[in-house]
């Protein structure tokens, strides 16, 4: 080993302190990337485990070639079953259910399927062993998957209802437990026999779908290709594999949405963790000036000073990365522990660690490590070796900001006009564009002119913040200005994590104020009856909702899924008035859906160029064609959807075990007692379960409880941005400290308390972490807002500014930074005054 | 009885600061050093006095004792009527803030505090208003009035002693110590630091306390210790450059 090497190695080994602090932001970044890798692999291999299993024989799958579809007719199966080469069929048939037990508790599961369906006698794969009991036999009995049985404390005998959308709720016992090849957590499954499930999940005449096994010595190709012939137009058949993989391509995808997001935590962290990692070996470099100077001195060639500190940035970021990576396995350990609590629905299976991840993550770690380390390295090899003659550091002067400011105000120009552009810009893509541009160049543009603006905002800040503290509070404010660049990387850890989280809090709050707004302007009911899972209203309890004495009025809206002058769309049939439940601002006509009427939405008659007196055919496979007339034309509304129609098109067009209301809206009479007339709807839906009512606040609150995820995501950013800046903050705190361990001693040989030390370092905190803290609050709100305005035709019309929230945000900003400053802090003021007279 | 006795003589009601039978040791067992070995002297109020002696003699730990800045291993150390032996932490500093001023040999300013902030530094962290007759006497000892508002990186070497010393003499200590305030300057500057010291004790009445081992600096002092293994071995009243000199070489011949 090399002497340069040496000396690198025993630097890393003298500082202990500093080296863990560095260690741990590379360890943080680099865990987060691994740890996202590992998690969806898992995930992953899990989910292609159950598909390889719970498909293992399906050899040819038939289903119709549009989900929204009624799916294969009952009379197909046979023929079929009736192919050469076909040995096993099995009609699949499934759809959503509600458990509820004996005592009335609903057996729910947060976000695994809760699905029933046909207990095959006869199956492609293997049939399922029983725990207890034995297959359903009669109309009245249902087998519950072992793991659902065990969880929610179900046994073979127990009584318990079935809620189903359409045929509401049905009574069963439970004649056996399964053994469930399907292992995701909190899946529950509940299996009927075939005319049951017929009764329940059909239409009586189609079935999801039939799956076929090829007898031995048949493809599955040629099965297939041999049952496609026969296939009616509407229907296609699929090959075992080609399902297998649909369902892993399904997974995958959804997957990689998690894996995008922890991924973002990951490059969030890596990218914080670089200032970090770049103002440590700043300051190792400006404390050993003296002793790089005696190397150089002693004959050591710039190169070799160079390499050395590139050296230890290299070791740093192995280690780190290796750390990391460790850390990321049991971050991707501890997610799925914390997510399958949940009932998320997650498999179990074994960490997958891939090669690709163990690479990605010591490459990047090791990567970003050295290119912080650059920089410092390059200043080390300049310094002069005559530097080691010299009494004190030369104190770091500003001029060399210069340039970077040059640079600076450039790219923040550059920002602007993105920006400008993005704001005028009328196509919301194009806008999204420019402001995204504008949000990286201003990322960029406040990063070299943070050092400028350090002076701006902490002089200021630092006289009323400091004025109690006197001297103190001014030493603390010339102390937080006066190396500006390692203020400014401090500080931008802070920032680029406010960046984030305002701006997330900006779109987020705006959301939740437009659903807000559109249930405002849209609903005009006193009730609102809905559900509030994968269920929709049962009818025969919107027929319970309507014989409740207070009641004038119900409006029941159902999903209507036909094609229109032969081209699917999705729309919303009404039974009931329209005038004060929802309201429609008519853009031409007349809001009428009574006999033959339609009315269409703006965006509709735009794309199609339909207008009102305009005929147009709607049906759907096998149930006819129903004529109706535009009426009207109305402005774009969330709630009714594309077009509104009469109940009697939905009615003749949807298969039966679709005929489900997704929300029913109740105007009461007159003079009622809205809190009789609530108990009474809760009453009256009360056999249903699953049913809700709520008035139009707590609707509004459940509908902004779709975004809380989003705000959830905002504070798991908010915590990592905080932890990572937290070790930034006593990182730079504590090698000021060694490096002011002089001046420190002075001050406390002149008098200075221990406890006004101590102080000075707090607030030196407190203020480089709120210029952190307000700037990256002044860039996240304005670009949180931009990004809204974009998407301002997307039904994001209301631009909701959390004043509060950046008010704590900021507050936050300011204990973590005496929160970092309290180790530092004791630190310094244990210097002893002697500290001022030793030799340097 | 103990040849520093019979020089220093015994505590009087005038000393500014006195030490008593001061033992200092580092270390403990068989490696134990005694940097200071019974060592007891009085410095008068209104004296400037030069500690001197050969490197390892033990007179700057002398120094830091005397000045609160060290503690001793055994016997007293006061400065005025106020023991310092077990004071705490917190009382010791308010002590060395409000009773004693100091000047290093690094000059030790703040880099980004301006000279006059850097003269009225112990008393704005006792909280307290400089007296403003007081600091402009000083200033205009100091020769420093057109450059109140400058930073120590715009001042010479010289200019950041004087500060220092504006800094020492600003909160009217009852006891200025100086670690070799002339050692990081050339003689011109040397000249002129070790000038206000002196005019300080003339004019103003101060108690100066330096170490040093230069005998033209220790020549502005009304009195001269020796010291030599950790004690007082000779003392010299009135020095010359040149009689500090010739002490100096006794004493390194002796030894």
């Amino acid at each position: 080993m090399s002497a340069m090497r040496t000396v690198a190695l025993r630097n890393l080994r003298a500082h202990k302190v500093r080296l863990a602090l560095t260690l741990i932001s590379v360890l943080l970044g680099t865990a987060f990337v691994a740890g996202s890798f590992v998690f969806t692999d898992t995930l992953k291999h899990s989910f292609d485990n159950i598909f390889a299993t719970s498909d293992k024989g399906v050899d040819a799958r038939v289903q119709a070639r549009h989900d929204y579809d009624p799916g294969v007719p009952t009379n197909l199966i046979a023929t079929i079953g009736a192919v050469p080469g076909a040995a096993v069929v099995e009609p699949q048939i499934n759809g959503p259910v509600v458990l509820v037990k004996a005592d009335g508790t609903k057996v729910e599961s947060n976000g695994a399927p809760s699905v029933g369906g046909l207990w095959a006698t006869r199956s492609v794969n293997p049939i399922p062993s029983f725990v207890t009991g034995h297959a359903p036999r009669t109309d009245h009995q249902v087998v519950v998957n072992d793991g659902a049985a065990t969880k929610h404390g179900m046994h073979t005998g127990d009584q318990v209802k079935v809620v189903v959308s359409n045929s509401s709720v049905v009574d069963a016992t439970i004649s056996g437990i399964y053994r469930s090849s399907v292992n995701t957590g909190g899946y529950i499954g509940a299996l009927f026999t075939r005319g049951e499930a017929m009764r329940l999940f059909t239409d009586g005449r189609h079935v999801t779908a039939v799956d076929v096994a090829a007898a031995p010595g048949v493809s599955e190709q040629t099965l297939t290709d041999r049952i496609a012939k026969i296939l009616p137009g509407g229907l296609q058949a699929k090959t075992g594999t080609q399902v297998r993989d649909a369902e892993t391509a399904d997974i995958s995808s959804a997957l990689s949405f998690v894996n995008y997001i922890l991924l973002g935590f990951g490059i969030v962290a890596l990218l914080v963790g670089t200032f970090i990692i770049y103002n440590t070996f700043a300051m190792i470099v400006a404390q050993r000036q003296r002793e790089l100077a005696l190397l150089r001195a002693i004959g050591a060639g710039r190169k070799q000073v160079r390499r050395s500190v590139v050296f230890e940035s290299g070791v740093i970021g192995i280690v780190g990365s290796a750390l990391g990576l460790a850390g990321g396995i049991g971050l991707a350990y501890g997610l799925h522990a914390l997510l399958d609590s949940f009932d998320l629905g997650l498999p179990s299976g074994g960490m997958v660690l891939s090669t690709r991840t163990i690479l990605i993550t010591l490459i990047l770690g090791t990567a970003v490590t050295l290119l912080a380390g650059l920089a410092p390295a390059r200043r080390a090899a300049r310094i002069a070796p005559v530097a080691a003659m010299r009494e004190e550091f030369s104190s770091p002067s500003a001029s060399g900001l210069r340039r970077r400011t040059a640079i600076g105000v450039v790219v923040a120009a550059a920002s602007v006009a993105a920006t400008v552009a993005g704001v005028i810009s009328d196509k919301a893509g194009a806008a999204a564009s420019f402001t995204g541009l504008g949000l990286v160049t201003a990322c960029v543009a406040a990063m070299l002119l943070s050092p400028v603006l350090a002076r701006w905002v902490i002089v200021p800040l630092g006289r009323i913040v400091g004025r109690p503290f006197g001297t103190v509070g001014q030493l603390a404010r010339t102390n937080a200005i006066r190396n500006p660049r390692r203020t400014a990387a401090t500080a931008f850890a802070l920032t680029l994590g406010l960046i984030l989280v305002a701006g997330i809090a900006v779109v987020g709050a705006s959301i939740k104020g437009s659903l807000g707004n559109i249930i405002d302007n849209t609903v005009q009911a006193d009730y609102i009856v809905t559900t509030n899972n994968q269920l929709y209203v049962p009818t025969p309890a919107v027929a319970a909702v309507r014989t409740v004495p207070g009641v004038a009025t119900t409006t029941a809206l159902h999903d209507l899924n036909v094609s229109i002058n032969g081209k699917h769309d999705t729309g919303t049939a009404v039974d009931g008035p329209l005038a004060g439940s929802i309201a429609l601002d008519m853009q031409h006509g007349a809001a009428d859906i009574t006999g033959h009427n339609l009315v269409i939405s703006k965006k509709l008659a735009d794309s199609r160029h339909w207008a009102v007196g305009d005929t147009l055919r709607m049906s759907a496979p096998g149930r006819g064609t129903v004529t109706e007339h535009v009426a009207g034309v109305y402005a774009d509304n969330q709630l009714a959807g594309p077009y509104l129609t009469g109940g009697h098109v939905w009615r003749q067009l949807t298969p039966r075990n679709e005929l489900t209301s997704f929300v029913v809206l109740v105007q009461a009479k007159p003079g009622t007692d809205l809190a009789t007339l609530r108990s009474g709807l809760e009453k009256a839906t009360n056999d249903y379960y699953v049913v809700t009512v709520q008035d139009r606040e707590q609707f509004k609150g459940q509908t902004a409880a779709q975004v809380n995820g989003l705000i959830a995501l905002l504070y798991g950013l908010l915590g990592l941005a905080i932890v990572i800046a937290i070790l930034g903050i006593i990182n730079t705190l504590a090698l000021s400290v060694v490096e002011r361990r002089r001046e420190i001693g002075m001050l406390r040989a002149v008098g200075m308390q221990r406890k006004q030390v101590r102080r000075t370092i707090y607030l030196e905190s407190l203020l480089i972490s709120v210029f952190g803290a307000v700037l990256g609050l002044v860039l996240g709100l304005t670009f949180g807002s931009l990004f809204t305005r974009t998407l301002r035709n997307a039904g994001l019309n209301q631009l909701s500014v959390p004043w509060g929230q950046a008010l704590l945000f900021l507050g936050l900003a300011a204990v973590v930074g005496v929160l970092a400053a309290l180790w530092p802090g004791v630190r310094a003021s244990r210097t002893p005054p002697l500290e001022a007279i030793s030799a340097a | 009885m103990t040849r520093s006795e019979t020089i220093t003589g015994f505590r009087s009601s005038t000393a500014a600061a006195s030490a008593v039978d001061v033992v200092k040791s580092y270390g403990s067992g068989s490696t134990a050093v005694r940097a200071l070995d019974h060592v007891s002297v009085d410095l008068n109020r209104g004296e400037f006095t030069a500690i001197m002696g050969p490197s390892g003699s033990g007179k700057s730990t002398l120094m830091h004792c005397l000045a609160g800045l060290d503690t001793v291993t055994s016997g007293s150390v006061a400065i005025g009527d106020v023991e310092l032996r077990g004071l705490s932490d917190k009382k010791m500093t308010a002590l060395r803030r409000d009773r004693i001023g100091f000047v290093f040999q690094s000059f030790n300013l703040v880099p980004t505090l301006t000279a006059l902030e850097n003269i009225t530094l112990p008393i704005a962290i006792a909280g307290r208003r400089p007296d403003r007759e007081w600091l402009a006497t000083v200033i205009d000892t100091l020769g420093l009035r057109d450059r109140l508002g400058h930073r120590p990186s715009e001042l010479s070497g010289g200019q950041q002693q004087r500060v220092a010393v504006g800094r020492a003499l600003a909160s009217r200590p009852e006891i200025i110590f100086g670690d070799e305030p002339t050692g990081n300057l050339d003689s011109r500057s040397s000249g002129e630091v070790m000038g206000i010291l002196r005019q300080s004790v003339d004019q103003l009445g101060q108690t100066v306390v330096i170490v040093t081992h230069d005998p033209r600096a220790a020549s502005w002092a009304d009195r001269v210790l020796f010291l030599t293994d950790g004690r007082i071995v000779d003392e010299l009243r009135s020095p010359t450059a040149d009689s500090v000199l010739d002490r100096m070489k006794r004493l390194e011949t002796r030894s």
